[in-house]
Parts: structure tokens; sequence; C-alpha cells
């Protein structure tokens, strides 16, 4: 295994609710190299999340192993996982989750927070993360005062202004009308072919997926195909 | 592949030292305006009790701190617990000037004693404009009495011997009406005898500042009394006090001897009843500040959910979480204790610092003068900041263990 890939293996994840077993991962298997672009789709429940969270440490399988990079992280502990997060994952939400009494630039220090760093390099490094997403002159806007394509723009700069090795994003056009969507599934490929980011991307749309270097296709807990897609030129609607 | 312009500096080693900046603690707390504003105002009513309380403590200790003359014994009448149940004869009187261990007057070349006579008469207070009187201690001295309470200062004419002239303690001046230089009071018994009043003194703020000085036999004359209240006498440098007290308790003098410090501590019984009791009212209004803060911080934390799973998601430990909303209840108290404490230094200054209370066996005055000063404030603040620390401990624990997943599902 090299660099920041992904390696899942033999992943099962169950859970509980009144003593009741629900399986959602049932010993899947799955290979994300470093640099990769995946789009998961899946029906409803078909474990797409729950992959997504194991992948960035939020859960731990029930059995199996979960590798990013050099990390194991179906031995680490709770403790071990945030810290592991704040270091090597960037995440991106469908509902952007901005921290609506700050601005976009507070917003985006966040997770600077958590490393020792000057003032000024903290400024620094949020002021290139919002240029890089085109947002350099609203660094001092409020949430509130943004549209929502501007507010997952803002999420996007607190996802990378740590500069992480993986970027995990939950349906990140779920809430965005076509353009906007398409302005966002822009930038992640930015991120992915010029930064070399290796992004794992939920979705429900296949327009979204199919801006994708890859789809992988989940049902009931299992891989259940794979899709790949021929390079789709910046800028191509979704 | 292109460089990272967000620069690829966050190495694994460089550890996490920072919590939650200020400004989202400050800004959220007033997200929920209503709330806050009335939990601030619950810790401003506690914290402005709470200072007049500690400052009420302060001044009578400093007040007592001020009479503890350890080089001083207060003599009474075996039985007596004050000086207004107490009557020395002057023959016992004359027993004293040969007690062992006194401290002699270098003029006179006799034994420092103060014998005194005391009384009350009913003053009306200024703070209310007359509408309620208060006792006010007369105390009927000789000019010995200045060489054994050394702490009292003139300012200005002392009463001549003989005259119908006082003068009056700058606390008691402060405090009740027609105490003024210049003005008569009447006294003796009967109230019929007019006394000027000629100067006032201190007593380095200690409780005999809420009192009246006469001449004497003056004062014994007008009163029809034969005995004496009590005596003041000084030690001698080299002398141990509790031998001297033994001596005059012992069988060859039979009268009750305390020192000075002990005198008052006894005599302010009553006030710290006073405080006791207003500490439990504290107590039970901090409490209800604790619920106000928890009831507040729990609404926020149920109204943040999503924030705090985010929080969780991009590395903000359960502790920097809990550290946060502790912090952001700290600050909240501090808001309202500041208003607290300007509210009570406001009442200070407008109602008057100056709290007259009963001595426990006098039923005298015993003013203290209450002031707030800087460290009593500190006192207050920090009370009330661990206050709403407090209130926060269940809430902020509440959300360090949100987890993040289905807070991040949570619409």
């Amino acid at each position: 295994m090299s660099g920041t890939d992904i390696v899942l293996q033999d992943v099962r994840k169950v859970y509980y609710k009144d003593r009741l077993e629900i399986p959602v991962l049932e010993g899947l298997d799955l290979r994300v190299d470093a640099g990769d672009f995946v789009a998961l789709m899946g029906p409803s429940g078909s474990g797409k999340s729950t992959l997504l969270h194991l992948i960035g440490g939020l859960d731990r399988p029930t059995s199996g192993q979960v590798r990013v990079g050099q990390a194991e992280l179906h031995r680490m502990s709770e403790r071990q996982l945030t810290a592991w997060r704040s270091r090597h994952v960037g995440f991106i939400f469908q509902m952007y989750h901005l921290v609506p009494v700050l601005t976009a630039a507070q917003n985006v220090e966040l997770p600077l927070l958590l490393f020792r760093m000057p003032a000024r390099q903290r400024r620094q490094r949020v002021q290139v993360a919002l240029d890089v997403v085109g947002l350099g002159d609203r660094m001092d806007h409020r949430p509130n005062q943004l549209s929502g394509g501007q507010e997952q723009r803002v999420a996007i700069a607190r996802a990378i202004v740590t500069d992480p090795d993986v970027i995990l994003a939950d349906e990140p056009t779920g809430d965005l009308d076509a353009a906007t969507s398409s302005e966002i599934l822009d930038l992640l490929r930015l991120l992915n072919s010029e930064f070399g980011k290796t992004i794992v991307m939920v979705t429900h749309d296949p327009r979204a997926a199919a801006r994708s270097r890859r789809t992988l296709h989940l049902d009931k807990g299992v891989l259940d195909r794979e899709e790949l897609h021929a390079a789709t030129p910046t800028g191509a609607g979704a | 592949m292109a460089e990272n312009p967000a620069a690829r500096t966050v190495r694994a080693s460089e550890s996490s030292i920072m919590g939650l900046p200020l400004v989202y603690h400050w800004r959220s707390l007033f997200a929920r305006r209503s709330t806050t504003l009335l939990t601030v105002l619950v810790v401003a009513a506690v914290t402005a009790v709470l200072a007049w309380m500690l400052s009420f403590a302060a001044a009578l200790r400093s007040s007592l701190a001020v009479a503890a003359d350890g080089r001083k014994i207060i003599v009474l009448k075996r039985g007596a617990t004050a000086e207004s149940n107490s009557a020395i004869r002057a023959e016992d009187m004359n027993l004293l000037t040969q007690v062992e261990g006194l401290d002699i007057d270098p003029e006179t070349g006799r034994a420092l004693i103060s014998p005194e006579m005391l009384v009350q008469v009913q003053l009306p207070r200024l703070a209310d404009g007359g509408r309620t009187a208060a006792n006010v201690a007369v105390r009927g001295v000789t000019g010995t009495a200045f060489s054994v309470h050394r702490n009292v200062q003139l300012d200005g004419r002392c009463f001549a011997a003989g005259s119908r002239e006082v003068i009056v303690g700058r606390t008691a001046a402060r405090q009740f009406a027609g105490l003024r230089v210049g003005d008569t009071i009447n006294l003796g018994y009967g109230s019929d005898r007019g006394y000027t009043v000629v100067g006032t003194f201190s007593a380095g703020g200690g409780p005999m500042e809420s009192e009246i000085w006469g001449y004497l036999p003056s004062l014994m004359n007008a009163y029809n009394r034969t005995l004496y209240s009590s005596a003041a006498l000084r030690i001698a440098p080299d002398a141990d006090s509790r031998a001297v007290i033994e001596r005059i308790e012992g069988p060859a003098v039979q009268l009750n001897a305390s020192t000075e410090a002990d005198y008052w501590r006894e005599q302010a019984m009553l006030v710290r009843v006073y405080l006791a009791v207003a500490g439990v009212l504290v107590g039970l209004m901090a409490v209800a500040a604790v619920l106000s803060v928890a009831n507040t911080m729990y609404a926020s934390v149920a109204g943040r959910t999503r924030e705090i799973a985010m929080l969780r998601t991009i590395g903000f430990g359960p502790g920097r979480i809990l550290a946060g909303f502790v912090l952001e209840a700290a600050i909240l108290a501090l808001i309202g204790g500041v208003l607290g404490c300007a509210a009570c230094a406001a009442w200070l200054r407008l109602v008057g610092n100056t709290k007259d209370m009963f001595g426990a066996t006098t039923f005298t005055s015993m003013a203290f003068q209450i002031v707030l000063d800087p460290r009593t404030a500190a006192e207050a603040l920090a009370c009330v900041v661990l206050v709403g620390a407090a209130g926060a401990v269940f809430p902020a624990r509440r959300a360090a263990r949100l987890p993040a997943i289905s807070g991040l599902r949570e619409v």
C-alpha cells in the first residue's frame, strides 16, 4: 500500500436497534488509490454513508479492517481517531454545517485551531483556502450573507485548509441547484486533479457521480458494480 | 501534481493546543438573546447580593480588627455581658489601680485606667430622612480615655471638663441627624439638658466611631448615675494580658475582664448571625442561578447539535467541547457578575454605604462603612464564575458526548 491509499478488507458493520441486528455492510472489500476520485452510489440504506464514516474514522467496523495510508483505523481508539481526522481528512457535508455566528474566514480557520500555529500563518492559510474556492473577497461574510453555493465553497475551504490527504464529501451537491452543483463539482475535480486530493463522494445524483473518475455502486451492504468515467471537462454541467 | 497553496506543513507531530475561539462563544451566547439575558439578570442579582454581603462582612472584619487593640482591656461588672448592663462601683474602680501590669501615665504617674459610663439615646437616622431612629451610645469619659483608646483622633476641639459639650464619632455624625458641630442634642435623665457638639473624632473606622463622647462627671450627673459602666485599661508593654485579666477576675478585684478584641467579637455576634442568614439566602439564590445557567446551556446545546457534531467530526475532542461550553457559561456568569457588582456599587453610592447593626447585648447601633473594594468584587466574580461553570457541567457533558454521526444527520 502506498501514499494514502484507502483499503477496506472484509468489513462488516452491524447496527443494533432494540436488540435487533441491522447489518449495513456485509464483508465489503474496497480499494481507493491515492489521488483517485470515487463516487459512491446506491439506494438509501445501501451503506454509502456508513462506508464514508468508516473511511473518515467517524465510526469503527464491527469486524474487518480499514486502512487509510499507514493508519489502521479499526485498531484506533476514539481519541486517536479524533486526532487522526483533524490531520488527515477534510469533510464536506450536504448541509454545509457552517457555524452561523462566525464569518467565512473564522469558519475556515476552525480546523487550524487544533494545531500549534502562529495566528499570522493561520490567517495566510485561511486566505489561500478561500482564494482556492473563489471566495477570497468574502472573508468577513457570515453564512447568512452567503448563497448556498458560496456556503458550500466555504465548507470546502474549511475541508482543505489543513491540507488533508483525503476529502470525504457526503452529498455535497444535494442541497444545490444544477448550476451551482456543477461549480462545486468543478471545484472538487480541481482539488483532485490539480492538488492530488483523494476524494470519496457519496451522491444520489448520477450526473454528479459522472464527474468522478469512477463510481462504485453499493447495494445491501456490498459492492454491486463499478463504473469508470471518461475524463469530463471542467464546467461540463451537472 | 501541483503543490497545494494551502501549504503542506501540518504534521502529525504537531500537537493540538487551542480550543474554540472566544468570539465563537461570545456570539453563540447572544444567538439566543432572551434566554441569555434572563440568565444574566439572575446571575447579576445573585452577584449584587453576594457582593453586598461580602462587603458587609469585610467592613465588619475591618471594624473589629481596628478595635482589636491587644494592649487594651475592657472591664465590666462580674456577670455583665456588655457595658449597658454593667455597673462598677467607685471602690471597685479604686481596686483596679492596684492591679499589677498596667501601663503608667508618664505625666501623672497613675495607672492608665479610663472609667467610663455608657448610656443610649435615640436619634433619627439620616438614611431615611429621620423616619426611623436608632440607639446611639453616649460615653462619658475623662481625659485618660484618649491615652487608653489610642486610635481615637480628635478633629476639632474636645469637650471641656465640666461643660455641657460633646464630641461625635465620624460614623455617627454621618448616620444620625443633629450631630453636626454646633448642633445641640438633648441628653440626661428626661432628655432635659442641651449638650453642644463641639468636635468630631475618628477611631480608625472602629466601633467607637459610632459613639458620642462627653465629660464623664457631667454625664453621670445628667443621668443621676453613681456607678460606672466599665473601665478601659492599658497594659504595660512588658506585661502579659492574660495575667492581668486573671488578676482582675481574681478574688482581689472580682470583675470581668477581656481584651478589646474579644469584647467586640462578642458584641458583633448578632451581626454574625445576620451574615450567616444572609449567607444561606445567597446560597439558595446561587442554586437558582446554577439552574438558570444549566437551563440556558441545555437549550444552547440542544440548538447546536449539528454544530457540535461538525466540530467533533473535524477533530475537536470531547474535552475541548466540554471546556468550550463551560467557558461559555463562565463568560455568561462573568457578564452577570460584572453587572451585579456595578449594581451593588451603585446601590451603596445611591442609598448610602453606612450600615448600622445592633450589638448583641447592647442594642446600640454599631455602624460600618461598607465599600465594595476591588478585592471583594473579585471574590464575588470568582464565586459567580464558579456558579456559571457548575451550571454548565451537565449540559457541557451532554454536548461532549454527542456522537458526531447522529448529530450530523439531525436536520
